[in-house]
């Protein structure tokens, strides 16, 4: 078995004998030539971390048990933004309801798995290995990155935006993942000595962690190279208002969904984004904290999708949701919610098949003294995105298959 | 300096390495230190597929010094390093263990937690005591929190002192105390939980995360535990202890309320919390076995009494101290004489430092330095406490804001550290650490002293090449030596 060592260093002996610097555009485009994959489709994840509250994100608003169970954080039915007769959205989505009445959003029901776990940790690892058992070593996007989109470890394939570390979900053995905060912030400061100087100190990095630092750090100078030029070739055609303020803190998925935009108009190497918006852990406050959380969503997803169709972009972008559980039916005692089990996701974009996917969970049948009992593992959602968005191969990356969802149209 | 480009060979630089012996003062021009091979860009890159390792120089009694001040504080000047070499390794783990720490200096505003945090950076940097501000952080990464629960109050004092002045006892005093700090009872909401509706988030990540780890515990130990940590509350009290009213808070009112608060505190009135009996369950619960109407006090003795407390605590210890995965004998022992000392975390921390493993080849340079760990040992090898500023500033970018953790479980360790964009941030802080100064410390001592001379053929290159103190600072500082610990 190859390792991500073993690859570097022989990466390393390459720029040893004269390449210091992969050209990006050689490397680029098609990066995914010697894989699985030939197409130019970008998929962009999307999480909200903490355990987003599907009961009142994707409201039961017919159901009587719902504002039995929410007497205080309940949404009442004058402020649903209705779907159909049974279910609506939160009175904070309605740039999300207009996609969805353009028919560009799937919100998929009742996401979950067997034996959910209530803890945060365990439920991030369950979502972002793809496995419930949690023995998966690799995280699925970077699974999905290194054995079949960028094998050849490209600098710009895999991104994640708006973000200082590599997420969970994008760490493998071999994946290459391009960490950027900002584009500005994306450089070697101090002048041109620095910049020389920095690189030049991570060519044959020995140690555990050599071939990691050296890859950070050529991963970072290609990366450098590549953002130089691409923020005079985008101009965004949508207002993002990452300044807004609604609870205390600025839309910061605005601007990490802007810089995405960014990188999808400007660099044909980009296949798949994570973008992450947290604070979704309402044990309290959660009427407050919630509709403003989701506000953020709507209005950055929202500019993100008009500013790709103005770029001419939207035919080959999706964005899927997801968050490590909902959360129990029943409120708590200080207007919040404890930690619960399925929820909805959203799945949106042009190519996505709209409408409303799996079943809405029972709210009396319920599992662990008040969860929700998932109607769709959320193995087939990954499943969709990788087999029919990306048309990568989903069981090499989720080891089998899932029943079946249809969220993308069929082209 | 000196003008000749003295090339040091390399059995002179393994004579450094091993003998502790100063170099000519002005070289500087090292060479990489890896057996066998010479140092030539050519010949690195033909490296074999398993990689070099970095030539451990922990036999020799300066290195192993500097090894242990890299961990068990945060690095060190030329001179503290000096001081520390003369003694004996067993001395100086015992003069590190008892150093106690002078207080955290005032802050201007008590319950703005960026003041407390550069003032925790400077203090970080500057004081002696290096062993309790590194178990304050320590236990800060394990004992979570965020700042922004502490609202308007001077919670991320208290608790950071609380950690200074708990975190080297035993272990019971410590989670009794954090279960009544003000800070934890509004971070996991203690504070929301009533015997009606108990609130299990403390519950939990007290068992998953901070005591036994996950697998060690049911769901209803979960649910039964919120019912024993119901009911606990901040209150004020006076010097004397006695409970005060705090004083009225409105928005309008922001700046009185912060005025007659300071007054109150500076008369010595602090919170803490208490257990409120008619907010309190006090029915049967049956916790982890024990079956009772349970106080916290013996819940905590309940958790202590699990014998994965001690292996879960020397765990994330040695991962932290000693070596990025400790093989389970190694957690064992250091588990079993930490859990016959009653977990009294001196202990711990000896066991750790006088094991065989923390002074073998294979864990030297085996872990990765965190970003605050980073720039205090950088400010510490210039003499800068005064970059504190810049410190608080800087975090961000390498995915480090003190008192603002990722997730619960706290912060990553070594290669969860590694990326592009925090990389970025990392030599983008020494070029400011290194920008701002006017006269060094010999870069040529920091090599011999911070890097112990076993550098790397690029390191050795790009020093060479450096012309002036800055930009040799500043590949020293940035260098993939100066990450590492």
């Amino acid at each position: 078995m190859i390792t991500r060592r073993d690859f570097m260093v022989s990466g390393l002996t390459v720029a040893g004998a004269g390449l210091t610097v992969p050209p990006i555009l050689a490397k680029s485009v098609f990066a995914a030539t010697a894989d699985g994959v030939h197409n130019d489709r970008v998929l962009v994840i999307l999480q909200m971390g903490g355990g987003n509250d599907g009961l009142n994100t994707v409201i039961p608003y017919a159901d009587p048990a719902y504002m039995a169970a929410r007497p205080t954080l309940g949404i009442t039915p004058d402020k649903v933004l209705p779907l159909n007769g049974s279910v609506g959205l939160n009175t904070a989505m309605p740039g999300i309801k207009k996609l969805y009445d353009g028919g560009q959003v799937a919100i998929v029901q009742g996401v979950g798995y067997d034996n959910p776990t209530y803890s945060h940790f365990e439920g991030l690892y369950v979502w972002e290995h793809a496995d419930p058992a949690r023995r998966q070593t690799d995280g699925w996007l970077g699974k999905l990155l290194a054995s079949q989109v960028d094998s050849q470890g490209h600098p710009l394939t895999g991104c994640a935006l708006g973000q200082t570390s590599t997420p969970s979900e994008m760490l493998a053995g071999k994946a290459t993942v391009t960490v950027i905060d900002s584009v500005t912030s994306y450089d070697v400061q101090g002048g041109t000595g620095h910049q020389v100087a920095a690189p030049a100190l991570y060519k044959n990095t020995p140690g555990i962690y050599g071939a990691l630092f050296d890859q950070a750090l050529s991963t970072a100078e290609t990366g450098i190279t590549a953002l130089k030029d691409s923020t005079s070739k985008y101009t965004p055609a949508a207002s993002y208002m990452p300044q807004s303020t609604v609870y205390g803190s600025k839309n910061s998925l605005a601007t990490s969904l802007q810089l995405t935009a960014e990188m999808i108009v400007t660099q044909p190497s980009v296949k798949l984004c994570h973008v992450v918006l947290g604070g979704f852990d309402t044990h309290q406050d959660e009427d407050q904290r919630q509709n403003a959380l989701l506000a953020y969503v709507d209005a950055a997803v929202s500019a993100f999708m008009q500013d790709l169709a103005a770029h001419g972009q939207a035919d080959r972008v999706v964005l899927m949701t997801w968050s490590e559980f909902g959360r129990r039916v029943h409120e708590n005692g200080s207007k919040g919610t404890d930690h619960g089990a399925a929820a909805p996701l959203f799945v949106i974009g042009k190519p996505v098949k709209g409408g409303l996917a799996g079943e809405y969970p029972s709210l009396t049948n319920t599992i662990d003294s008040g969860n929700l009992k998932y109607t769709v593992d959320f193995r087939s959602v990954y499943q969709s995105v990788i087999r029919d968005w990306l048309q990568a191969d989903s069981v090499s990356v989720l080891g089998g298959s899932f029943p079946e969802l249809a969220l993308i149209q069929p082209v | 300096m000196g003008t000749a480009t003295l090339r040091l060979s390399r059995r002179k630089v393994l004579a450094i390495a091993a003998g502790g012996a100063a170099s000519a003062a002005g070289a500087r021009v090292l060479t990489m230190l890896v057996p066998g091979r010479p140092a030539t860009a050519a010949a690195a890159a033909s490296v074999s597929a398993s990689g070099l390792a970095w030539a451990s120089p922990l036999g020799s009694q300066r290195a192993l010094a500097a090894h242990l001040l890299r961990r068990a504080g945060f690095g060190y000047s030329d001179a503290e390093l000096d001081a520390a070499a003369s003694m004996a390794y067993g001395e100086l783990v015992d003069m590190l263990l008892n150093q106690s720490p002078p207080p955290l200096p005032a802050a201007p505003d008590t319950t703005s937690y960026q003041m407390v945090v550069r003032a925790w950076y400077s203090h970080m940097a500057s004081s002696p005591a290096q062993f309790p501000e590194r178990m304050t952080l320590f236990w800060h990464g394990l004992l979570t929190s965020d700042y922004r629960k502490a609202a308007r109050f001077p919670f991320v004092l208290q608790q950071n002192q609380l950690y200074r002045s708990a975190g080297r006892g035993d272990l019971r005093s410590l989670l009794l105390a954090v279960t009544y700090d003000p800070l934890m009872i509004r971070y996991l909401d203690l504070d929301q939980s009533t015997a009606a509706a108990p609130n299990e988030n403390y519950s939990r990540e007290l068992m998953e995360l901070f005591t036994l780890g996950a697998g060690n515990y049911s769901e209803t130990d979960v649910r039964e535990g919120a019912r024993v940590f119901s009911g606990i509350r901040t209150q004020l009290v006076d010097a004397g202890g006695k409970p005060i009213r705090p004083p009225k808070y409105s928005a309008a009112s922001r700046q009185q309320h912060a005025q007659q608060l300071a007054q109150l505190l500076a008369q010595g009135a602090t919170f803490e919390g208490t257990l409120v009996s008619r907010q309190h369950d006090g029915g049967t619960k049956t916790f982890l076995g024990a079956t009772g109407n349970l106080s916290p006090e013996q819940a905590i003795d309940v958790i202590l009494k699990q014998p994965s407390c001690a292996n879960h605590i020397a765990q994330k210890a040695l991962t932290y101290f000693c070596a990025p995965n400790p093989s389970s004998a190694l957690v064992d022992a250091v588990a079993t004489r930490f859990r016959d000392s009653n977990c009294d975390i001196k202990t711990l921390m000896r066991a750790i430092f006088s094991s065989d493993d923390f002074k073998a080849k294979s864990n030297y340079r085996s872990l990765v330095r965190s970003p605050a760990d980073y720039m205090v040992a950088t400010m510490r090898a210039l003499n800068r406490a005064d970059l504190a500023p810049t410190c608080v500033k800087s975090g961000a970018g390498m995915d480090q804001i003190l008192y603002d953790m990722p997730t619960v479980a706290g912060w990553p360790v070594n290669d969860g550290w590694i990326s592009s964009g925090s990389w970025l941030a990392r030599v983008n802080f020494a070029a400011a650490a290194v920008g701002a100064q006017r006269s060094f410390p010999s870069p040529g001592d920091a090599i011999r002293n911070q890097l112990d001379s076993v550098i790397s053929a690029d390191t050795a290159a790009v020093y060479n090449a450096s012309q002036t103190h800055t930009d040799r600072w500043y590949a020293v500082l940035s260098s993939p030596e100066f990450h590492l610990k």
